[in-house]
């Protein structure tokens, strides 16, 4: 979780992360953002992000994040 | 038989709702999909076997995917752990390549139906008479709707393939979700997920979303009737003899038309919505108030959002997420820092997103441009921002400022009429004659000195349009401070809400121009 | 049930309302002069007609219109006809239109032009009127809805109207064959709508007392034998007289080089005024219509046919 939230601050530290829980939704991370991030979760945890895990639900909250990376993982 | 006809509204909706209503649970979706059938038949005659193909090949592809997941499932469940990494490569494969057979025949018929004459036309236009074969324009007829369901069958198969779906088993049901007539024609372009679970439900019919069905078919009918087809008259008249017009009066045009455009298409999505609705059939919305939008970007994420969500998810995750688009991103970080990286990243996933988006609307390189004309302006816009973002912090102007706001709309209204001039102009090279032309002659006096009326529309026609308008407007405002109107209305007294009621109905009735001196319009979106 | 009760309440309000708006709306049509325009024209004006003046009913698309002068026949005959056919009108509005004649008028003929009979636009379309028109008819707001734009408009100058008859004087000459009726035995299928409506309309006639007389306007472009044999069919089994004009066109002096209004479709003035001679005599031959041109109240019809002579003399044909 720390790895994690080291690079979501390094995308862009004005956001609250801990509380946050509609980041896509309320556009705080736009596509871009979210298409950075992805490379980097990949290269931090060695998984394969695909187009289908694109989902607002999948990425809303540092916790929903954390827990589509941990998914990953375990497959 | 266009949405908008009292044949649709008033015999062809309530026979199907009664045959609905009295038919069996089990059998309603089969209800719906007669008449789809029947509806789609109506249209397109013959034609409907491209929709039958479709419909069998989807379903056929979608359960293959599907199989391919169980045997790999199984086949996994007895392997050892080590053993799994190549039983999923070899999956995955497979799949995919079933996947790229469903959607490139989808899309091959498409592109034949759609861009055939384009291509020929434009090599033998290149090419002359130095090609060693000749290629002959054909006369092709489209089957209504294929533009649309073609799309939402190539996101079925996609969301099966990525498991976000299972496959459906029934093939009545794969042909209902591609072939319901509300949306068969021109959208909206419906996820399975969306649409499915309410579809086939076969629910009996309730009150409440007949009454509010129809309030909300009658909504459309007064944008499409009452402002759309009468502006229609005016832009016709200066877009079919273009060079007779120039300065304030293409302006005119261009706005028109976009308004025109803007009542058509979402008057006709609210009877669409709305015939869903008398069902409980819940489709997704296409429209958001796209007039309030600060950028061009967020334009399109109100305007036809069902299209652009389809090509977000369809066209720019994948490709943003595809293996030269992340090695450029990691390459990019390390080399050019991050400002660069993300152009070209935008640059990579976006160009596709908009080529397509042009092509979508059809064979024509106006539409190309069109698409072009987004692509550059978003791809600016993500440029420009670091920098705008500088400016406004040293100016000391805060995102929510009013007057920031005022002037990004009104930005982007200069580049949505802009772009609908060109989407509209009869051809690249007349929307470019438009364009110049409106720097010739400026004068805003050509707009009230009579010329106006010389184009078909009488002052009450201009009257009704700019009454429409104001109501439709009040109507945006109220619904973008989060107001649901109907719900709104709803708790005002019954006297209140039903004289609205009452005064909707009259105008569609009254003032909507149909009968003596008006000439039906049809459905733009549905010849895209 | 609460729900139910309600909904019904609220139609049955809403008809109220379209009651009231139609009776208003007819109201100003009868009596603002150019605030209905196009199609729906002739159904005011007939309606505006003082109570039973209008002894004969011409209908029928344009073919109908423009082979029949009213005034001609009143000064020739004494006989009170009014056109009121509309450009291309489908059967059903042919039906509609006498109905909407008959709630005012009690005319003993009616001259039906055949045109119309072969009109199918397609099974849409014949729903879309048969449903339309009806309402039209209980409703008129529906009919006459775009009066509402005269008060921004102002009432459109139209062209004087001499009971549903306009003077056409322009001459575009047919050049094509001239003997275009050539016998056949194959018949043009009249459509199923037009049995249909055909029947609404004799049974109409009938329970208002008046005949029904089929008649075909000559028109090279709208007619040939095919057609002919089909109407004559027709004519027959439904027990109807019938006159075609396309055969005996000589007999009646009509020339394709001055009479048509363009290139065969239409007549002008010149071929209406010799049409209106022959049914003239064939009216006053088989029927027995009153002459009314001395009847006091007939007498706005004898002023109006004076500016129809009038407004004649001014063509540049005569």
């Amino acid at each position: 979780m720390e790895k994690l939230m080291e690079i979501l601050m390094e995308i862009d530290d004005s956001i609250d992360y801990e509380n946050e829980k509609a980041l896509i939704d309320d556009r705080l991370l736009d596509s871009f953002g979210v298409i950075t991030l992805v490379s980097e979760l990949e290269d931090a945890f060695d998984i394969d992000i695909e187009a289908s895990e694109m989902t607002p639900d999948n990425f809303n909250s540092a916790e929903s994040i954390y827990n589509m990376v941990k998914r990953l993982q375990e497959n | 038989m266009a949405y908008q006809s009292l044949v649709y509204g008033f015999v062809f909706l309530p026979l199907c709702l009664i045959v609905y209503q009295i038919a069996p649970q089990k059998w309603r979706r089969r209800v719906l999909l007669v008449f789809s059938y029947l509806f789609f038949w109506l249209l397109s005659g013959k034609l409907i076997v491209y929709l039958l193909g479709t419909t069998v090949f989807v379903h056929c592809i979608g359960i293959w995917l599907e199989w391919l997941r169980s045997e790999q499932k199984t086949e996994l469940a007895s392997a050892e752990r080590c053993e799994k990494k190549r039983i999923k490569g070899i999956y995955q494969k497979k799949s995919r390549r079933v996947l790229a057979f469903g959607v490139l025949l989808l899309l091959g018929t498409l592109a034949y139906l759609k861009y055939y004459n384009f291509f020929v036309g434009n090599l033998t236009g290149i090419f002359g008479s130095a090609l060693p074969f000749t290629l002959e324009e054909k006369k092709i007829l489209m089957p209504v709707g294929i533009s649309f369901y073609t799309l939402q069958a190539v996101g079925y198969l996609a969301d099966v393939y990525w498991g976000k779906i299972r496959a459906e088993e029934k093939l009545e049901n794969t042909a209902l979700f591609l072939a319901f007539f509300p949306q068969i024609m021109e959208g909206p372009i419906c996820r399975y997920s969306d649409t499915a679970g309410t579809l086939y439900s076969g629910k009996p019919l309730e009150i409440d979303n007949l009454t509010d069905g129809y309030i909300r078919i009658f909504w459309g009918l007064f944008k499409k009737k009452v402002i759309a087809d009468r502006l229609a008259i005016g832009v016709d008249a200066i877009f079919g003899n273009y060079t007779s017009y120039s300065g304030a009066m293409t302006v005119f045009a261009a706005v028109a038309y976009t308004v025109q455009l803007y009542m058509e298409f979402s008057g006709c999505m609210d009877i669409i919505i709305g015939s869903g609705q008398l069902f409980g059939v819940k489709l997704p919305e296409n429209f958001r108030q796209p007039f309030a939008a600060q950028s061009a970007a967020e334009f399109w994420r109100r305007w036809h959002i069902t299209l652009g969500t389809w090509f977000k998810t369809y066209i720019f995750y994948p490709v943003s997420m595809s293996g030269p688009v992340k090695k450029w991103n990691q390459y990019g970080r390390k080399h050019f820092g991050k400002y660069i990286t993300m152009l070209g990243t935008s640059a990579m996933a976006l160009f596709p997103v908009w080529l397509c988006n042009g092509l979508w609307h059809g064979a024509r390189w106006s539409y190309i441009f069109y698409g072009m004309y987004y692509f550059t302006l978003i791809l600016f816009g993500i440029a420009v921002e670091p920098l705008r973002d500088r400016v406004l912090e040293l100016l000391h102007i805060g995102e929510k400022s009013a007057g920031l706001k005022f002037v990004r709309i009104a930005k982007t209204w200069l580049i949505i009429f802009t772009g609908e001039l060109f989407f509209r102009a009869d051809g690249l090279r007349a929307g470019i004659y438009m364009f110049r032309s409106i720097f010739r002659n400026f004068d805003l006096n050509s707009l009230f000195d009579g010329r106006l009326l010389e184009l078909g529309m009488s002052r009450a026609d201009l009257t009704a349009i700019v009454v429409g308008c104001v109501v439709v407007a009040v109507v945006g405002a109220v619904k973008e401070r989060g107001v649901h109107v109907r719900e709104a209305l709803g708790r005002r007294p019954a006297f209140i809400r039903w004289s609205i009621y009452y005064a909707l109905l009259l105008a569609v009735i009254v003032i909507a121009a149909y009968g003596d001196g008006y000439q039906a319009v049809d459905m733009i979106y549905a010849g895209f | 049930m609460k729900k139910i009760k309600k909904i019904i309440l609220f139609m049955l309000i809403f008809v109220v309302i379209l009651w009231i708006c139609s009776t208003g709306i007819q109201l100003v049509v009868r009596n603002v002069n150019g605030s209905v325009s196009g199609r729906s024209r002739v159904f005011a004006s007939v309606s505006a007609e003082k109570k039973n003046t209008i002894d004969v009913l011409v209908a029928g698309d344009s073919e109908s219109y423009t082979s029949v002068s009213p005034m001609d026949l009143w000064d020739q005959t004494g006989i009170a006809a009014y056109d009121c056919g509309q450009p291309g009108q489908r059967i059903q509005e042919t039906y509609y239109i006498l109905k909407t004649a008959f709630k005012t008028q009690s005319p003993r003929l009616v001259v039906f032009e055949t045109n119309t009979m072969f009109r199918d636009p397609g099974m849409l379309k014949n729903l879309q009127l048969s449903l339309t028109e009806p309402l039209g008819f209980y409703f008129p707001v529906f009919k006459y809805h775009n009066a509402w734009k005269a008060l921004f408009d102002g009432p459109g100058g139209l062209k004087t109207c001499y009971k549903g008859f306009e003077i056409r004087d322009k001459t575009v000459s047919y050049e094509g064959d001239e003997n275009y009726m050539k016998e056949t035995r194959d018949k043009t299928e009249i459509p199923e709508v037009t049995r249909i409506y055909m029947d609404k309309i004799r049974n109409l006639c009938r329970k208002n007392g008046a005949d029904l007389l089929l008649f075909s306007a000559p028109s090279p472009v709208n007619y040939n034998y095919k057609k002919y044999n089909a109407l004559k069919e027709y004519a027959e089994e439904a027990d109807l007289p019938y006159v075609d004009l396309n055969l005996r066109y000589r007999d009646i002096g009509i020339d394709w080089r001055k009479d048509s209004y363009d290139r065969g479709d239409h007549l002008n003035i010149e071929g209406a005024r010799k049409v209106t001679e022959f049914m003239a005599k064939y009216l006053t031959d088989n029927y027995q219509l009153p002459d009314r041109r001395e009847d006091s109240r007939w007498k706005e019809w004898n002023e109006l046919a004076e500016s129809y002579f009038k407004e004649l003399e001014q063509c540049v044909i005569l």
